[in-house]
């Protein structure tokens, strides 16, 4: 008995002792978004490589998955105990939070040289009034994926104006063939095709200011255009498109049920990994054609890149500005353009041969790109966005029209500017 | 032990102080809350009256939010309470035999499956392209039949009722059967002796002595359809436009979506108010006779 309780005493004492040692490490939280495989496993990786390199660091590695993840991390950032790094769509999305004072500035730090790492384009969406906040982890551009068996087999070519668009839908359809498969049960999937149709048919000036919240009007003509536009490719859109996901809509398109589907360059990585070898062998990518009466800059593209943020309630920022640069720095994005198919923000981060060609060319349309323009969703204020997303899917349905919508759209943002 | 004057205070205290600190002050709370313009990630907070109550009565999808918990109500307590009563009876009454018990729990199971997998598993059931439903309808003959019953605003709102009807009528029923078990024999032999068939037993003795159970079940499944979330969150999130939003998808969409803590807390106290009139109604009712 004596012996047991001896045992049991020095047992405690050893476990304080270690608790000890444990507490006098750093303990960063860092929340990401990507709770699938591969995905979730990289991130494993990459937090314990940065472990071995720091050991007075643990990082402690949590997920929620993308349409959780915008509704939670405002909750999550309004406690306590908040990531010290996290993800975040840079545009309206982040500066939201910015101006909420729960993002650290990184402007100093980055003056120091880091800067220089990056190309300076995938940089600048994370630049708001001036200071740099945050650090791209993947880039990425909105393209048209098409079936070149199809297109073959139908005699059709590649469309290079919006009105070729529309003859080759119409080819394919006479044929018998979905020309563009489209899940639209989330209308982030909606607000991709109205982004570039916006920044199409809208001078660039006009459309950046109407996405500053406090200054935003929406009253120019070209906005009822977009949608007309839009309108005009609804038929060529497969059946019940509001009824289902992305994802279900995608796996149509890599089955050959449909010609063409307009996905987003990281999502190249996943017909590598998972579309059959059929398609595989057989497709393609083409932007989105020009509008040639359209008054924005044809030769933009939509997309934005993705990336991390250190916030500004940290009790260690020196610890979390070290694991932001290790993440999104060139020895992990290499790593990550060879495991995942995704490339980060640094100056050639991976050259050609070094990845599938398929995932290195179309990263050079990102490159090269005249400049991107954010996503819709992430670029509106939320209350301006939690009219349009409806309003979009309605007009999928032929529910309303493009004038209706913009009425309530110039309503809505003239409530948010009196709000400021 | 000698017994004060406030002796029973000192049994009811601790009671009353969990309930006060967990269902009143948050009452209050969320009704102070709703006087501001805010949002959880930022510490600041404007004063802006009772404008959001103005708001939300001039928000159509408001209506439309109401509209749908009305419809799930009644529709609810016709079904589950009516069909359930019905079903109850049958299992209870002599013809059903030996396999009483199996029925009971093939009607039961549903009910203690979690919503969350029901309505997963409905959302394939329902599916345009590879549900059971439309595979069934194009075996039947319709080749080419491909309708979204989740995605077409007339019918999204009551295919998730529907669902809810399949899962909870089992577990209405089964409170029934419970009640129906208290009734004594002698009612059913003294209306046998008057004649009565299986119907004129169920009419006349079954029902008006379980027509305590039956108030108690509308209670639940009124104020249950107007608490309603889960079952409209994982198969539609309130799409499409908004046409299956309920008042707690609406108030969880304005708090989480488009960062309004305010008007997602004056929603909370209208769902409040309904469900608070709504049961003062029905114990006022049950309490009159």
């Amino acid at each position: 008995m004596k012996k047991i309780l001896t045992g049991f005493f020095v047992l405690s004492l050893l476990l304080t002792l270690f608790s000890g040692m444990v507490a006098a490490e750093v303990q960063l939280k860092f929340l990401h978004r990507w709770t699938q495989e591969p995905y979730y496993s990289f991130f494993e990786e990459v937090a314990a490589d940065f472990e071995k390199l720091n050991p007075n660091v643990k990082v402690d590695v949590q997920a929620i998955s993308n349409d959780p993840f915008k509704e939670k991390i405002k909750i999550i950032l309004g406690t306590e105990q908040g990531p010290d790094v996290f993800f975040s769509w840079p545009g309206e999305f982040t500066n939201r939070f910015i101006r909420a004072g729960q993002v650290y500035d990184l402007t100093d730090v980055m003056e120091q040289g880091w800067k220089d790492d990056f190309v300076y384009s995938q940089l600048e969406p994370f630049i708001y009034n001036g200071k740099i906040y945050g650090s791209p982890f993947r880039l990425d551009a909105k393209v048209f994926v098409y079936n070149t068996k199809i297109f073959q087999e139908v005699g059709v070519a590649i469309p290079e104006t919006f009105e070729d668009l529309l003859r080759v839908c119409a080819e394919l359809k006479q044929a018998g063939i979905t020309p563009i498969a489209f899940g639209n049960q989330a209308p982030w999937a909606v607000s991709h095709y109205i982004g570039t149709l916006n920044q199409k048919c809208v001078p660039d000036q006009i459309r950046l200011t109407d996405i500053q919240p406090e200054k935003g009007t929406f009253t120019h003509p070209g906005y009822v255009e977009a949608l007309k536009k839009y309108q005009q490719l609804v038929p060529y859109f497969n059946q019940n498109a509001n009824a289902i996901k992305h994802d279900e809509a995608r796996i149509n398109l890599f089955n050959g049920k449909a010609a063409m589907m307009y996905l987003e360059i990281v999502e190249i990585p996943e017909i590598e990994r998972s579309a059959p070898e059929e398609f595989k062998a057989n497709y393609g990518i083409f932007k989105f054609p020009v509008i040639e009466d359209g008054m924005g800059d044809q030769d933009y593209l939509t997309g934005y890149p993705e990336g991390f943020v250190v916030s500004a309630n940290t009790k260690h920022p020196a610890e979390a500005i070290a694991f932001l640069k290790y993440l999104t720095g060139k020895e992990v994005g290499k790593k990550e353009a060879q495991e995942l198919g995704f490339i980060n923000g640094i100056k050639n981060v991976v050259d050609k041969g070094e990845v599938k060609d398929s995932i290195y060319d179309s990263t050079q349309i990102i490159l090269e790109a005249k400049s991107l323009v954010n996503w819709l969703d992430s670029s509106l204020h939320a209350k301006i966005w939690s009219v349009y997303g409806p309003e979009l899917q309605k007009l999928t349905d032929n529910m309303t029209t493009p004038e209706k919508i913009m009425q309530q759209i110039v309503k809505t943002a003239e409530r948010v500017r009196s709000e400021f | 032990m000698k017994r004060g004057k406030y002796t029973h205070w000192l049994f009811i205290i601790p009671a009353l102080l969990f309930v006060l600190i967990f269902v009143y002050i948050p009452i209050l709370q969320s009704f102070y809350f709703s006087l501001f313009r805010m949002n959880s990630y930022s510490p600041e907070t404007i004063f802006v009256g009772l404008r959001h109550y103005r708001d939300i009565f001039d928000d159509p999808i408001f209506y439309t939010a109401l509209k749908n918990n009305t419809w799930y109500a009644v529709i609810s307590v016709l079904c589950q309470v009516g069909i359930g009563l019905v079903l109850a009876i049958i299992l209870e009454s002599k013809f059903i035999g030996r396999s009483r018990k199996l029925f009971r729990n093939i009607y039961f199971l549903p009910s203690v499956i979690s919503v969350t997998a029901v309505g997963l598993m409905w959302y394939f059931i329902y599916n345009p392209n590879i549900g059971l439903i439309n595979s069934l309808i194009r075996w039947g003959g319709a080749k080419d039949f491909s309708f979204a019953w989740l995605g077409q605003p007339k019918t999204a709102i009551f295919a998730i009722i529907a669902m809810s009807q399949w899962q909870y009528v089992g577990y209405i029923m089964m409170l029934l059967i419970v009640a129906i078990q208290k009734i004594p024999v002698e009612l059913y032999d003294a209306a046998e002796i008057d004649g009565a068939g299986e119907v004129k037993k169920a009419l006349f003795v079954t029902i008006p002595q379980v027509k305590e159970m039956l108030l108690v079940t509308s209670v639940i499944t009124v104020i249950g359809s107007f608490k309603l979330f889960t079952e409209v969150f994982v198969t539609t999130r309130g799409g499409p436009y908004d046409t299956t939003q309920v008042l707690g998808t609406y108030m969880y969409r304005h708090a989480f979506f488009f960062d309004a803590m305010g008007y997602a807390s004056a929603v909370a106290i209208i769902i409040f108010v309904i469900t608070f009139v709504a049961s003062l109604l029905q114990i006022k009712l049950s309490t009159r006779n």
